[in-house]
């Protein structure tokens, strides 16, 4: 998994290429990642899984933990590009319930100052 | 220089910060230019009634209050017609010029046109005072409001004493009639004042007209606040009807105390020889007491006691008052009662009572004011007026008697305040509440409550393992459909085909036995049967020793094949009992490089709940690949291993990852026992787990608010933050300390108060604050409170 950094009107966005799973993370997890960007006050985080192929119950995991994160900080988390299989399976396990899930980045990005 | 000369001269006498210098002026002008004329009108009207009617006919000019009240009541359905300032100025322009009138007639010794008087001066009373109190609700919000109203009341201290003082000199000549020449140079100053506080008023907010908005059009927009809205408006809401029989117990005991010191005056002939002079004398003496309650009392009982206190002190002492006059009817404590009850009703019963005004809603507060100010307390009058009738009726006409009675019937209405305003303050905390949004829940709160996690990730994981093993995938299945979640949904989206279970069944793994599995396309599989089946299956001997053998050999291997056999053994495990002989290969697995191996074995182990795995499972924490899995397995293990995760927290030997960890599994267990354990921890000073074990703490107590938490620790590490935060400036100190006090205070109540601190306007941040000084014991308040102050100033300026 390759997870490159980019910022675009205060709107951290994380891309996210290759599959989220436990065997495949290197030094820094997403949720460190995401949290580091917490704590040097930033509050508006987009993950990007244009390119995501897979994600195990880690990868949900790190999802899930880093939407707490930012939301216990008053943040607000968004997910864009997510392939119809896996918006498929976000919706069987209910976690369209939770996470907020948008189209493309445009929408993230508007959204997020619509809020 | 001038300016900040100014602001400095201001600041040794009131708390007033840098720009609100010409505001505070300017209503303190205005505040003096409107009490002076009502203390010269007044003495004249007291005097007046007593020379012409007489004392006996004293209730019946209270009564006339309910004719008044139709009188204001006109006013009330201006308001919403008329801007502000537009009607404040026709207002001053009409007491003007029917000043003017009675400077010619009043004293030409007509009885009836005494009553007249009256009634004029109490709608004047009560409709300048009602306009100055509206434009100050406009301006401030309660924080700026109780820090100041100390000082805008003193401007009206000073307008009575010094028109006192000159209505007992000129009406000592002879000269009353000149008194309202007075008035009306002063009224007429107002008008200019009250135009520069407009335009101050549309300078810094752009607002046309304080209020917020020009008069709208006829029957558009805004309803009209006439006299039945406006009761309507009182009706509907019960903190309002509150406020109203506050005023009503008020005005009432008020009416009987005027009665009573007019009556020892009324007796005295030093006093009636020189009514006028002696009512002007008696105003100032009794507003440079008030002054005195209001410049070094008011403000600073406010805002230490709060609104509670202010609100007792007024009833209190008239109830030593009523008690007094009873027992020694004379001059000196008529001077006494009147002076306590008009002292501290200028000072801080009034100061108190638009404090509680502040919290209403904008729309609902011009309605119910001038509903309560202008109406309520004219009915009230009127019910005091009557009552004195009653008691005139059942008691002689003997003044000892009837002063007697009064008092009587005093502590009987001041009893029933005193109840009532304990009410009044409980519900101006709830109001102030009410102007807080919740603007934001913990978020492991919302993922608990909209989602079934565990079986998320068991979903996600038997996708995942349809391509690498159709094992584990069958395996999946079956743990889907025992835990009742294999939904038609769920079926469809893991595509579980009945082909795959009989080529890749479990009897892959038992060699010798044939698998009995021979799924048919659209056939049910009952879960309580399989369940069973398997289960015999898993208990036969020669499965065990079987499997055993697979089990050794495999633990040892490297590669891909083997990970894969590994994670379905481990996989196999956890559908076993833990007595299962296999289960011995379970520590094995646990330590395995594979995260993916070792996160099977760590689910397995989290159902067999065997405190050998846990010291393996801690290890585990320190792996970010395995961290989470770790952390809900043993979480899972539940209450019975919070000592042995407590040991691991408060060893400073154990890598700060494992006890950031051990503290995230401690707060997800969450029983009764663990903030003993997270706070001991923060006792031993651990700087970069702090904010981990007060977020624990935070998460618990987020869970179970009526947790109880030593708050003596609890205040020590407040203690601890404010410090840091002294030094530091660090704004995560901020949140470190709201999270301690949520845990000794009402955590919905403090909650609220830091979001809307962090993300609320300059309203939500005045009301935040306002809770926050009710709510917190007043040492609590002096330590936070100037960490907090710091803070929205900080934030105001970022």
């Amino acid at each position: 998994m390759v997870i490159n950094k980019r910022e675009k009107d205060s709107v951290v966005i994380f891309d996210i290429e290759g599959e989220i799973k436990r065997s495949d993370i290197t030094d820094v997890t997403l949720h460190q990642l995401v949290k580091d960007q917490l704590e040097s006050g930033k509050k508006h985080i987009l993950l990007n899984f244009e390119k995501v192929e897979f994600i195990d119950s880690f990868g949900v995991g790190e999802i899930l933990a880093s939407y707490i994160s930012t939301h216990n900080l008053g943040g607000k988390l968004k997910l864009a590009r997510i392939s119809k299989k896996l918006f498929l399976i976000f919706q069987v396990t209910m976690l369209t319930k939770v996470l907020d899930i948008v189209e493309d980045e445009e929408t993230a990005l508007q959204g997020f100052f619509k809020d | 220089m001038a300016k900040s000369r100014v602001s400095s001269l201001l600041s040794r006498v009131v708390d007033i910060k840098p720009g609100e210098e010409r505001i505070a002026l300017l209503l303190f002008s205005y505040f003096f230019l409107i009490t002076a004329p009502f203390t010269i009108i007044k003495a004249v009207r007291d005097a007046s009634y007593l020379d012409g009617p007489g004392i006996d006919k004293l209730p019946y000019a209270y009564a006339t209050a309910l004719i008044v009240g139709i009188f204001v009541s006109l006013h009330t359905t201006l308001q919403v017609r008329v801007s502000r300032q537009r009607l404040i100025t026709l207002s001053l322009i009409f007491f003007i010029l029917t000043a003017g009138l009675f400077y010619g007639i009043l004293f030409k010794g007509w009885t009836w046109l005494a009553i007249i008087y009256y009634m004029w001066a109490n709608v004047f009373g009560v409709v300048v005072m009602t306009q100055f109190w509206m434009v100050m609700n406009d301006i401030f919000n309660p924080r700026e409001a109780k820090r100041l109203i100390g000082f805008f009341g003193s401007g009206g201290i000073l307008g009575g004493i010094a028109a006192g003082i000159v209505t007992a000199l000129i009406a000592k000549k002879g000269e009353e009639h000149e008194l309202f020449i007075l008035v009306i140079a002063l009224l007429i100053a107002c008008i200019f004042v009250v135009r520069a506080i407009f335009a101050w008023q549309r300078n810094v907010t752009g607002i046309a007209s304080p209020g917020g908005k020009k008069p709208p059009p006829m029957g558009r927009e805004m309803e009209r606040a006439g006299f039945k809205v406006s009761y309507d408006t009182v009706r509907k809401d019960s903190y309002l009807r509150l406020l109203a029989a506050a005023i009503i117990l008020t005005v009432i005991v008020s009416t009987f105390i005027d009665w009573q010191y007019k009556s020892v005056v009324d007796q005295n002939q030093w006093a009636k020889a020189r009514l006028t002079s002696f009512f002007g004398l008696f105003q100032a003496g009794l507003l440079v007491f008030s002054l005195l309650i209001q410049i070094l009392l008011t403000s600073k009982l406010v805002k230490r006691f709060g609104i509670l206190l202010a609100l007792m002190v007024f009833p209190g002492v008239l109830f030593l008052g009523t008690v007094g006059i009873a027992i020694w009817a004379n001059l000196l404590l008529g001077i006494l009662i009147k002076g306590s009850d008009k002292s501290f009703s200028y000072s801080i019963n009034q100061s108190a009572r638009e404090l509680l005004y502040i919290p209403v809603a904008p729309e609902k507060k011009y309605k119910a004011k001038a509903f309560i100010d202008m109406f309520v307390n004219r009915f009230s009058k009127t019910t005091g007026a009557v009552i004195l009738f009653v008691v005139f009726l059942l008691v002689p006409n003997d003044f000892k008697a009837r002063i007697r009675a009064i008092s009587l019937v005093s502590v009987c209405f001041l009893i029933a305040w005193i109840f009532l305003n304990l009410k009044v303050s409980k519900a101006y905390v709830s109001t102030v509440k009410g102007k807080l949004e919740k603007e934001w829940e913990r978020g492991d709160r919302i993922v608990d409550r909209a989602m079934d996690v565990e079986t998320a990730k068991l979903v996600f994981d038997t996708l995942g393992s349809k391509d690498r093993s159709s094992n584990l995938y069958a395996m999946h299945l079956y743990d889907l459909l025992r835990k009742d979640k294999l939904t038609p949904e769920i079926k469809k989206l893991v595509g579980y085909e009945s082909d795959e279970i009989r080529t890749a069944s479990l009897g892959v793994l038992m060699e010798a036995e044939e698998s009995p599995w021979t799924v048919h396309p659209d056939e049910e599989l009952p879960a309580d049967v399989l369940e069973k089946e398997i289960g015999e299956i898993m208990e036969l001997e020669s499965y065990q020793r079987l499997m055993k053998d697979f089990a050794d050999r495999i633990v040892t291997e490297k590669g891909s094949d083997a990970e894969t056999s590994k994670m379905e053994l481990a996989k196999a495990i956890s559908l076993m009992d833990s007595r299962s002989p296999l289960a011995a290969s379970l520590d094995d697995l646990i330590k395995d490089d594979s995260p993916a191996v070792s996160r099977y074995a760590m689910e397995a182990a989290a159902k067999f709940k065997e405190r050998e795995y846990v010291p393996l499972l801690i290890l585990k924490l320190a792996d970010p690949r395995t961290q989470e899995d770790a952390e809900s397995a043993l979480k899972k293990y539940g209450p019975r291993i919070v000592g042995m995760l407590g040991d691991y927290l408060e060893d400073p030997v154990e890598p700060l990852a494992v006890r950031k960890e051990v503290t995230a599994v401690l707060a997800g267990i969450g029983t009764p026992d663990v903030p003993e354990f997270l706070l001991r921890a923060l006792a031993g000073n651990p700087e970069d787990l702090q904010s981990d074990l007060i977020d624990a703490l935070d998460k618990i107590r987020s869970r179970q608010p009526d947790l109880a938490v030593p708050a003596e620790a609890v205040r020590m590490l407040i203690v601890k933050e404010v410090v840091h935060y002294t030094h530091a400036k660090d704004p995560s100190a901020v949140l470190n300390i709201f999270k301690l006090l949520g845990l000794v205070y009402s955590h919905e109540d403090i909650f609220r108060a830091y979001q809307n601190i962090q993300v609320g306007t300059k309203d939500s941040v005045a009301y935040a604050l306002e809770l926050l000084d009710y709510t917190l014991e007043k040492e609590m308040r002096d330590l936070v409170f100037p960490v907090l102050e710091d803070f929205t100033t900080a934030k105001k300026s970022s």
